[in-house]
């Protein structure tokens, strides 16, 4: 195949960016969710026993013992949250994923070469890396339950975007050439 | 015959694409944490929205991996006759498992849903036909063929993405980038043209 004519730096960053811009929309939108459906005062914090009737286990290929424990998953979840943190955790996750959905868009467009798009990509990682902040100081002040789920994945994040954002920042002044 | 050319591809083909390859990852993820949820009961309706959403962008995936097959193929009538590389034709052989498996994937879970006596209501608006009485047996036919076609589908996105991947850093063109030598309008354009 011919090399395309923009540089294959900016393809690659662009292609890489995409592929975890998705990759982040997909835990994002999946944060969102949990948020959603995980709601204090709900069935599971109430202290009602697991419903495990045995077809169900064995449709589920679930063992009693595992039955019992994913209600005891959600009230540790649940447990383990403040009372501000479902609601700021479901304004981070919304906020991920539009600016996952931006950097999907800015990938796209750096990696086809379009100068157009490359002014959005710097502040659209910076956006990410403050949120990725935000949600690691959330989560330090929250129980250690939700310490153990939510800072490992916070901080990866947060590193993923700085790599990007530190490669974005390199290149700038070689594209305004382009 | 000369070497198959390169196809650029048109706007409303990577939109599709890109919504496509979103989605399927967010199902991915969602439903492995969606399974850790407590079975549903009267009292412990955690998997409800979940699963219907799941349901949702599943068949919705159907009409569009539908369209993406249609595009594709006319896309390939109207390209003159070429003999493909060895890669190119593993590459048409890795889009076509993909559509294959996604689609199988996708309809599989929505027969293992409907013999599971579970009702579907596509977006909270239509009630989708509910092929048969509960069958359990066949509910644990289709849902273990959704298992393992979901694993196939994995299998040959990291295949698509790792040849994405080794294009970008290889500095060939990648026709889901297209560059400014084709803008988006002129694709744009011919998407409508072709309509």
């Amino acid at each position: 195949m011919e090399p395309s004519p923009h540089s294959s730096s900016s393809s690659w960053l662009g292609v890489l960016m995409v592929l975890f811009a998705l990759l982040l929309l997909a835990a994002q939108g999946t944060e969102l969710l949990k948020q959603t459906v995980l709601a204090p005062g709900s069935s599971a914090v109430l202290g009602i026993p697991a419903d495990c009737r045995q077809d169900e286990l064995e449709e589920e290929g679930l063992s009693l013992e595992e039955c019992q424990l994913m209600v005891s998953v959600v009230r540790a979840s649940l447990s383990s949250a403040p009372d501000w943190f479902r609601s700021l955790q479901w304004a981070l996750a919304l906020s991920a994923c539009l600016a996952a959905a931006l950097a999907t868009a800015v990938g796209v467009g750096i990696a086809g070469g379009r100068a157009r798009l490359n002014r959005l990509a710097a502040p659209t990682f910076a956006l990410l890396l403050l949120l990725d902040v935000i949600a690691f100081v959330a989560a330090v002040n929250t129980g250690p339950l939700l310490r153990a789920q939510y800072l490992w994945p916070s901080l990866l994040w947060f590193f993923i975007h700085l790599s990007f954002f530190c490669a974005l920042l390199t290149r700038r002044p070689g594209l305004e050439n382009t | 015959m000369q070497e198959a050319p390169e196809v650029k591809l048109s706007l409303s083909t990577r939109v599709l694409h890109w919504c496509l390859a979103g989605s399927v990852l967010f199902l991915f993820v969602s439903s492995w944490w969606m399974l850790s949820l407590p079975l549903p009961s009267d009292t412990f309706t955690y998997r409800e929205l979940p699963f219907q959403l799941h349901k949702n962008i599943g068949i919705t995936l159907i009409a569009i991996c539908l369209l993406m097959i249609a595009q594709r193929l006319r896309r390939r009538l109207r390209r003159p006759k070429a003999t493909a590389t060895r890669w190119q034709k593993l590459a048409e052989l890795d889009h076509v498992l993909t559509y294959l498996l996604l689609l199988a994937c996708c309809l599989s879970g929505y027969l293992s849903s409907s013999f599971s006596g579970w009702t579907t209501t596509l977006w909270w608006l239509v009630d989708l036909p509910v092929w048969s009485q509960e069958n359990d047996d066949l509910n644990i036919l289709f849902s273990d063929i959704h298992l393992w076609t979901c694993w196939g589908l994995l299998l040959a996105m990291v295949l698509h993405i790792g040849a994405a991947l080794y294009h970008a850093f290889a500095g060939d063109s990648l026709t889901m980038f297209p560059t400014d030598t084709e803008s988006s309008h002129q694709a744009a354009d011919r998407d409508i043209s072709s309509t």
